[in-house]
């Protein structure tokens, strides 16, 4: 097995690598002249040389490229052409908000999803199962901003119980940290638990079927204690896979959920840099979104392996 | 079964908002009108009307175009250019097969989103690069699918024998493998499709999506967010036709799953 | 496994926090503490090289000051200069400036920093509009109170000009690092800064003047309307500086918890019809053009009615204002008959803003009514914009604000954007600068009239300055005439 997960790795490292490139190119090509950008209009072309040889941007794009791609090794994202700082700090700080985002709305979904999928697959043959499996339905058809608009109108506005927005740190305030964070974590959340209660539902279906189950119940588990202790641990295979997968419509329901709650995170850097053509900056960043998902599914081919032993054979 | 039907009504209302767009619409969508602003619900403006004076089902129905254009570009081109990359990498050997996953898995590694951010930076932002970055990012699904769907099918009976009689390659494929896997790639391309209409909704509001004056239901979200407290109805009608749009499309998908896979429609 | 995730729980937590630590700024609310809600962030502290009015926006007045400032009628007063006189010729300026004066690091001001910052504008600075100072020949310190300046030509031009962010004096002991570290004379200093959040700024111990009413301030940078009215009406905000959803405002004039501020500012809506390029270099195109539009219509759906109608490039705060909005009256079969047997097709290419969205959108119907066809092609702002509409001059029709004062000198200059080249409006902005001030203004109003009678552009409204804020603050500027917005009068009412 050891084998299989090497072999994993040296394909993710490959993958990182080839993604970079990726990323590099395409930024290669985006319109818009940095020098400019900076400089503002008026800037005479002495000057706006002079900066293009300053940011770097008139050597040949290998060598661009390998500069690039080493300093971001030791953790250096370069300086950003419009804001003059230095992207990685940035990047960090950023990157922490859009994760802890990510996180709260992660833990959502599953507590939602855990108990709702599993009672509308023990009950899937009446009306409350099927009632909670309707509703998982339409969780699933409302866009995530759409959830925070409508949050943010009755619980912030009208109700006035949390604030319509802004970030506070966690170690500033943490009061005000976990208050701003609830209804972001519940746009993400609810809509993701609607996803993934369809998936829990679906699986602890099949599990319940299965022979061991009935072969525990025949050995005097009461039918709860049989779910929990046996069910819920194969239902987990699936789950955690799509847990994997979702991550990736996670990271866009994050992007527009930023918006709306004016979260200092990733997705909001994104769409301002690509806003002012701030080229090395929304590298980074793109390179940080793709290598986070690659690692991801990464971690969770890996853990795939690990909890189902059906599959370390092959 | 009672989803298919349910699904196919909620798609078959979009579908048929559209074509009738074509021919008719109570009122120009695009033509401002300043005397007849923020109109609530009426007889003549069922959904009253926008801050241009612009009528809201008007907007709805030309939306419904975009909506369904999106989808069936997107998916179009996921489904042409997946379905032959995982048939392929399914008959290929396994090396091959390998690599293409390989592959498939970076293209994935790029959310539809950020996809169609960075098309639209670079060659601006509309319904066209909005529709082939989310069609570029869906290629991964129908090409999995079309792989593990070939994979099954080509250890049957029906293929061996096909094989040792000497049968090439693109004719097994077109012969045996297709029709066997099609199932699966429509309810694949259902789900894609309730996809692919959500992120043309959160580019447009994002900004990176249709562009101004062409109604989209994305757009007319993002616009009704400053009258949001003032008229709630701005935002509630194209985020309730989103919503069918999407139900639709899942329910269809089910529906379609369960009738393909006797075995789960018993038990479901 | 329980035990497993548990653990990964755990380190993902500890990563995280981890992350966030590097955060910087640290507000504690109070009665102190004013919090005021803006959209565009600066992109650094340094307006001298970098482009952009979100920078003196929150800088000039507060942080910096210069010589002279504009109140809220437009008239130019005392700020580090107590009082000021003219040579007969016009060429000499001598200054008396306040006593008492530090920078923020402590650093006194004296004429010598006056010398010192004036002169730096020619050398160090690298936006366009430093070329206003180049009129200034040499600088002189007559004692460490005194500065005199001393122009190479009379320029009515150039005392404004000290009013703008070209005013601001700053400390040869205070410009290592502009970019993140402003030093300079005004009532608050920046005390720190969290990038896509807010700017702090603290009041200065050592100001020379009154002492503010706030001593913290909090700029909250909320790029979406609707987030920037939630942060208000939620609590987040004590005031929004600039209302850019006017159709939002309803909800707040009927409750009582919030007043609503309304005034004009310098801030031209303008529809820029490319001169240098057929069709619209033809005077009749774009006078037609200027028929087809129904201003006020235009105004009501966009805007929501606020704002003003101007028929020229002069905002009502300027000396020589002249209401020529009536001069092309809404006339859409006159607009028919100029341009009958043409088929026009226009590339409206707009700034993907707010208000050029909505202008365009009506634009583009209005046209449509005369048989114009137009395509919206929206553009990020600024880079994309700055780039193909006004530096390459590559389209046909834009719409967008032009918020700098007196910008009507911008007609002057035939490579500018517009495309536009009147040896008679050249003359007469040259005499309007050199003469007196009453030969400015009637030279100013000839040329506000021949822009007109041109169509050189069409002025679609004047933008309002709309504020909304708590009912407990007060002491706001009504008219948006200068490049800042000004805390310093800000009080508790």
């Amino acid at each position: 097995m050891t084998v299989k997960v090497l072999r994993r790795l040296a394909i993710l490292l490959v993958s990182v690598l080839v993604a970079s490139i990726v990323v590099f190119l395409f930024m290669a090509v985006l319109p818009g002249d940095p020098a400019q950008v900076a400089l503002g209009v008026n800037a005479t072309p002495e000057l706006l040389a002079k900066t293009r040889a300053e940011f770097g941007v008139d050597r040949p794009l290998l060598t661009q490229y390998l500069d690039w791609i080493g300093g971001v090794l030791r953790g250096d994202f370069g300086r950003s052409y419009v804001t003059r700082e230095t992207i990685g700090p940035q990047l960090l700080d950023r990157l922490g908000v859009t994760l802890w985002l990510v996180g709260a709305g992660m833990l959502v979904a599953l507590v939602i999803a855990i108990p709702a999928g599993t009672f509308a697959a023990v009950r899937h043959r009446k009306p409350s199962g099927a009632g909670v499996s309707g509703l998982s339905q339409i969780g699933v058809a409302i866009p995530a901003f759409l959830a925070g608009i409508i949050l943010v109108q009755i619980f912030a506005v009208q109700l006035r119980w949390l604030p319509s927005g802004g970030w506070t740190p966690p170690e500033q305030d943490f009061g005000e940290f976990a208050r701003g964070l609830v209804l972001p974590a519940l746009s993400l959340g609810l809509v993701q638990g609607a996803v993934l209660t369809r998936y829990v539902r679906s699986a602890v279906l099949d599990t319940l079927g299965q022979d061991y189950l009935r072969t525990a119940r025949s050995k005097g588990l009461r039918p709860g204690q049989a779910l929990v202790r046996h069910g819920l641990r194969n239902a987990s295979v699936p789950v955690v896979t799509v847990l994997g997968l979702q991550l990736a419509t996670l990271l866009i329901g994050a992007v527009v959920v930023e918006r709306v709650f004016v979260l200092p995170g990733l997705g909001s850097m994104l769409l301002d840099a690509v806003s002012a053509r701030d080229l090395l900056t929304v590298q980074g960043i793109v390179l940080v979104l793709v290598v986070g998902v690659l690692l991801v599914n990464f971690v969770v081919d890996v853990l795939y392996t690990v909890l189902d032993p059906r599959l370390r054979g092959s | 079964m009672r989803s298919l039907k349910i699904g196919g009504f909620l798609i078959g209302l979009v579908v048929l908002a559209a074509l009738l767009s074509f021919v008719w619409t109570p009122f120009d969508p695009v033509k401002v009108d300043a005397a007849h602003r923020l109109l609530g619900f009426s007889g003549s403006h069922w959904f009253g009307t926008d801050k241009f004076g612009r009528d809201v089902l008007s907007q709805l129905m030309v939306g419904a175009r975009t909506t369904l254009y999106v989808g069936v570009v997107a998916v179009g081109i996921a489904a042409v250019i997946g379905t032959p990359l995982g048939i392929l990498a399914g008959m290929s050997p396994r090396w091959l097969g390998e690599f293409v996953m390989r592959v498939n898995d970076l293209v994935l590694a790029f959310p539809a989103l950020l996809l169609a951010i960075m098309f639209g930076a670079v060659f601006g932002a509309d319904t066209l690069t909005a529709m082939v970055a989310i069609g570029i990012a869906t290629i991964p699904s129908f090409a999995r699918i079309a792989r593990s769907g070939t994979l099954q099918v080509m250890s049957t009976e029906f293929v061996l024998a096909a094989r040792a009689g000497g049968r090439s390659r693109p004719t097994i494929a077109a012969r045996h493998v297709l029709p066997n896997i099609a199932g699966l790639l429509i309810v694949q391309a259902s789900v894609s499709f309730a996809i692919a209409v959500l992120a043309e909704a959160a580019l447009s509001f994002l900004g990176f999506g249709t562009r101004p004056p062409t109604p989209s239901w994305g757009r007319m979200l993002q616009e009704s967010q400053e009258l949001l407290t003032v008229h709630p109805r701005l935002a509630l009608v194209p985020g309730i036709a989103i919503a069918v749009a999407v139900l639709g499309f899942n329910l269809l998908g089910d529906g379609l799953r369960d009738r393909l896979d006797p075995r789960l429609a018993a038990r479901v | 496994m329980k035990a497993r995730l548990h653990a990964v729980a755990v380190a993902l937590l500890l990563v995280v926090s981890g992350c966030s630590a590097g955060s910087t700024a640290s507000v504690s609310a109070g009665p102190d503490t004013l919090s005021v809600g803006f959209t565009a962030e600066p992109a650094n502290f340094d307006f001298t090289r970098t482009d952009g009015a979100a920078i003196p926006q929150a800088l000039l007045y507060n942080v910096y000051e210069g010589l002279v400032k504009l109140d809220a009628d437009g008239h130019v007063v005392p700020l580090l200069a107590k009082s000021w006189t003219i040579s007969p010729d016009r060429r000499t300026y001598d200054f008396q400036l306040q006593s008492n004066v530090r920078f923020s690091n402590g650093a006194p001001f004296t004429a010598e920093d006056v010398k010192f910052s004036l002169m730096r504008v020619k050398t160090n600075w690298t936006i366009s509009i430093k070329a206003a100072m180049d009129v200034v020949d040499h600088v002189d310190v007559v004692a460490p109170d005194h500065a005199r300046v001393v122009l190479s030509k009379p320029s009515n031009g150039w005392l404004f000009s000290l009013t703008s962010r070209l005013g601001a004096m700053f400390s040869p002991t205070g410009v290592a690092d502009l970019a993140n570290k402003p030093i300079g004379t005004g009532p608050y200093e920046v005390a720190s800064r969290r990038r896509g959040d807010s700017i702090v700024l603290k009041a200065n111990p050592a100001y020379w003047g009154r002492k503010p009413a706030y001593t913290t301030v909090v700029l909250k940078y909320i790029k979406d309307p609707t987030a920037l009215n939630n942060a208000l009406l939620s609590n987040g905000i004590d005031v929004i500086s600039a209302i850019t959803a006017p159709d939002s405002l309803p909800q707040f004039q009927g409750d009582d918890r919030f007043t609503v501020v309304q005034g004009t500012s310098n801030s031209e809506v303008t529809l820029a019809m490319n001169n240098a390029r057929p069709p619209l270099n033809d005077v009749r195109v774009r006078q037609a053009l200027t028929y087809a539009i129904d201003r006020k219509a235009l105004l009501d759906t966009a805007w929501a009615g606020r704002g003003t109608l101007i028929g020229s490039m002069v905002p009502p705060t300027d000396p020589w204002y002249e209401d020529l909005s009536q001069v092309y009256p809404f006339d859409p079969a006159k607009a028919r008959q100029l341009l009958a047997g043409m088929n026009l097709n226009l590339r409206m290419r707009i700034p993907n803003l707010p208000y050029a969205i909505a202008a365009a959108q009506v634009v583009q119907s209005q046209l449509a009514d005369v048989g114009v066809r137009t395509t919206i092609e929206p553009l990020d702002f600024p880079a994309v914009w700055l780039k193909q509409v006004f530096t390459d001059h590559d389209y046909d029709l834009s719409i967008i604000q032009h918020v700098e004062a007196r910008d009507i000198t911008t007609f002057g200059k035939p490579k500018y954007y517009w495309g536009y080249d009147s040896k008679r409006v050249q003359q007469l902005l040259a005499d309007a600068d050199s003469g007196t001030p009453e030969q400015q203004v009637a030279a100013m109003k000839q040329v506000a009239r021949q822009i007109n009678a041109d169509a050189a552009a069409d002025w679609l409204f004047l933008f309002p300055n709309v504020i909304v804020a708590k009912a407990k603050v007060g002491g706001f500027v009504q008219n948006q005439v200068s490049e800042s917005f000004d805390l310093t009068g800000l009080a508790l009412r």
